[in-house]
């Protein structure tokens, strides 16, 4: 049994990685690449490294002066929880059900329990490397604050290797669950997006309980009061937080070891029981998933099925049935357009419930010059974060796999299929904004010229995104891939709009540190959306001279 | 009318995939392109097709450079690539009134020759669902109605007979008889030897990226004064290559 987990967990994880780097090149090349792309993944990651640093030296230090260091044990434990659980929702999804090996793995000898155990081993494996960032890092620099024992750092090495292991089989159990009625449905592809979408829906109502405190005015003063009293409000967000908070915060040798043990065993516990249910589910949902349903022959509506249409109608229609008719595209290129709003929009209504009770502002009123200029970068910033996560553009091209080449043998300019493509971006893109900018103005009532300046430069904005993106695509394109979700998860290409929204950001405020107090607040943003607007044509200009060069690696 | 003039592609530097291949396929010739895995037959349709640049040489569809006018050129030929997993999402009629929004095909034009192929191929009430849903010869037959849609005069054909069954197969060497007998140029690849062998007016094999012979298959036999089948002789041609 365990041979049989253990080789195919590393076939699966041999198999994603091998996928990672597929570009058509010489060894000579491949070597220089490589080292390149090797200095840019550490650069990235000492980049997010020294972020959450400073900011957790930040945070520890204000806690200590008011003697609650340990909340912030109680916080980072939270949010890899709910970090975890968000992010192995998308690929419990796809490593279980939508991932193409399913075809070769599923005739094998392999019993599906052993199927289970392999691919949750590889959605773990995978959520270990956020958790390296996101968890290793702060809690380091909370044992150095602290000054705390060898054992501290034992303990924090064990509690991040089993903590986040619960929410991912929250994740997988929930679809395990879900997909078992993939065998009753007849439309697969229906079938598959209203799952995913059930399943988010849940995994994020769940997120939102976890922040969801209870404790009543009187219990938080005493919290408050009593050192490191205010860890306790997060004790029940989680059900092995306290476990894990009590393995890191106890004096005693003894009941720091006794709590540990129980982690790992409530932990062991609940795999066990997880993999017996996967034993009993996955297979009516795996094979369910494979069927392609009943096949039903619907007749032709013949007055509408032979109509002609306007080339770009037609060939925008394509890209955006594509994009919503797979779900695993429709997961990782569309959703994040639609959920970061509906996220926001969850939030800012949880915040205005709790500002009910507290004294109410006029916001509005308070708006100067210098405040309006930083709430027009605050938003221009917040939404090239959230465009950072709309890979549409990014994937344009890879998304088509070999279907790709038709791009180059059709009678249609390869600029035009590039206006086309990039299309479906900018809507959603714009989407996104525009209800990012809704709730802004929902807040803080901005001027309506001001708030018009601040849509059209996050528009042009977008769509000098959408450019930049479909460029990295056609640099790099990955075209040869087994299954969707190696376009979107397993492409290294994603981590460039990444990296030049994140210098987009530091540009802003840098800019906004600089000269934002000398110059007026509309004139300022007006000035940024003339330039995003300049940089969007020099960019589409670019492709345009270039085309020929850019569609060589598609053949 | 196809031609390939002087023709050279390196994928690797110094090292040559096509090497000053000359071709020409005239007008009302069925020909086929045989050759041993990896000869270059992939690689000379990509050309063709403005799939892949020539590092030299041009080609030349009914007179038109695929390299200098590729889009004039482009619109010359109808073209089945060698895998028919083509855009899996979308409705067979999906994709068929795409690509005759491709080829600026009018309504009625569009609803005849739309109607016309797909019932010669036994698709037409398959069309109203997805081409993921389709077999492997259902996928090859809605990509040869596609390619076939706006009557192209020259017809670039990689493997088509893959996957189809014994009557498809049959009423598409139908067609392509038919096409050339109007004056038109049909190309295609195959492995098949017995089909270029019924089906073609001339062949062409390439091996390690040139061409080692065109003709008829009784100038072949001339060539070689033997009475051999043409396995026979294709092998001892590809085999003296090496």
């Amino acid at each position: 049994m365990k041979s049989k987990v253990f080789s195919l967990t590393k076939v699966i994880l041999k198999n994603s990685f091998q996928n990672m780097e597929t570009a058509k090149s010489t060894n000579e090349n491949k070597n220089k690449k490589s080292i390149g792309m090797i200095i840019l993944y550490v650069f990235v990651f000492l980049y997010l490294a020294g972020i959450i640093g400073v900011f957790s030296n930040g945070l520890i230090k204000e806690l200590m002066v008011i003697n609650q260091e340990q909340m912030f044990l109680g916080l980072i434990l939270l949010v890899i929880a709910g970090f975890v659980l968000i992010q192995s929702i998308f690929s419990a999804i796809n490593v279980l059900y939508y991932s193409k090996d399913n075809e070769y793995i599923l005739p094998l000898p392999i019993k599906p329990s052993q199927i289970v155990a392999a691919k949750t081993n590889v959605l773990l494996i995978t959520e270990y490397f956020i958790v390296a960032i996101i968890g290793l890092i702060p809690l380091t620099i909370y044992g150095i604050l602290t000054s705390a024992s060898i054992l501290y750092y034992i303990s924090m090495l064990i509690v991040l290797v089993t903590f986040p292991i619960i929410p991912v089989l929250i994740s997988s159990l929930l679809v395990l669950i879900v997909m078992s009625f993939a065998k009753f449905t007849k439309n697969r592809n229906r079938f598959q997006l209203i799952a995913t979408l059930f399943i988010l829906i849940v995994v994020f109502a769940l997120s939102f309980t976890m922040n969801d405190s209870t404790t009543t005015p009187e219990q938080m003063a005493q919290m408050v009061i009593k050192a490191n009293g205010m860890v306790e409000m997060l004790r029940n967000a989680f059900p092995t937080l306290g476990m894990a908070i009590d393995s890191l915060t106890n004096v005693s040798l003894g009941n720091q070891i006794l709590n540990l043990a129980l982690l790992v065993i409530t932990t062991a516990v609940i795999y066990f029981v997880y993999i017996l249910i996967g034993q009993k589910l996955y297979l009516k949902g795996a094979v369910g998933n494979l069927a392609s349903g009943k096949k039903t022959k619907k007749k032709l509506n013949e007055e509408k099925a032979f109509r002609k249409s306007s080339l770009s109608k037609t060939y925008i229609g394509k890209e955006f049935k594509t994009l919503l008719r797979n779900p695993i595209f429709f997961v990782q290129c569309v959703l994040p357009a639609i959920i970061f709003p509906i996220l926001i929009i969850g939030l800012t209504i949880m915040g205005m419930k709790g500002e009910q009770n507290g004294v109410e502002m006029d916001i509005a009123s308070m708006i100067t010059n210098k405040t309006s200029i930083y709430l027009g970068i605050g938003v221009l910033c917040a939404i090239q974060f959230f465009l950072m996560f709309i890979y549409i553009s990014a994937t344009a091209v890879s998304r088509d796999g070999q279907n790709a080449v038709f791009m180059k043998y059709i009678p249609v300019p390869l600029m035009k299929q590039i206006d086309y493509k990039v299309f479906p971006n900018i809507v959603m893109t714009t989407f996104m904004s525009i209800i990012t900018i809704v709730i802004v103005e929902y807040l803080f009532r901005l001027p309506i010229i001001y708030l018009l300046l601040i849509t059209i430069a996050s528009i042009i904005m977008g769509i000098l995104q959408s450019y930049i993106s479909i460029i990295v695509d056609l640099r790099k394109p990955k075209l040869e891939w087994s299954s969707e979700y190696a376009v979107v998860k397993q492409n290294m290409n994603l981590i460039w709009p990444v990296l030049l929204g994140l210098l987009n950001i530091t540009v802003l405020i840098v800019l906004t540190v600089v000269i934002g107090n000398l110059i007026n607040s509309y004139i300022f943003i007006a000035l940024i959306a003339i330039v995003y607007a300049l940089l969007t044509i020099a960019t589409r200009n670019y492709i345009k001279n270039n085309t020929n060069k850019l569609f060589q690696k598609i053949y | 009318m196809i031609k390939i003039e002087n023709v050279s592609k390196s994928y690797v530097k110094g090292k040559k995939s096509i090497d000053g291949l000359n071709l020409e396929i005239r007008d009302g010739e069925i020909f086929g392109f045989l050759g041993p895995n990896g000869a270059g037959k992939t690689t000379t349709i990509k050309m063709i097709t403005g799939i892949l640049n020539p590092d030299e040489g041009d080609i030349l569809i009914d007179g038109k450079s695929i390299t200098k006018q590729p889009l004039k050129a482009k619109k010359e030929f109808g073209f089945v690539p060698d895998s028919p997993d083509m855009f899996l999402k979308l409705k067979g009629i999906e994709y068929l009134n795409f690509l005759a929004d491709v080829y600026e095909l009018p309504n009625e034009k569009r609803k005849e020759r739309i109607e016309y192929l797909t019932k010669k191929f036994e698709i037409y009430d398959n069309l109203n669902s997805e081409i993921q849903s389709y077999s492997h010869g259902m996928r090859q037959k809605v990509v040869i109605c596609g390619a076939l849609l706006n009557n192209p005069k020259n017809w670039i054909l990689d493997e088509p007979m893959t996957g189809l069954d014994p009557k498809s197969s049959h009423d598409l060497k139908e067609m392509m008889r038919e096409h050339s007998k109007n004056g038109n140029t049909v190309f295609f690849s195959t492995h098949v030897l017995e089909v270029a062998e019924k089906l073609c007016d001339r062949v062409g094999i390439i091996n390690k990226g040139k061409l080692v012979f065109v003709g008829t298959f009784e100038e072949m036999k001339n060539k070689f004064k033997e009475n051999k089948s043409l396995e026979d002789l294709f092998l001892e041609i590809t085999e003296n290559e090496e």
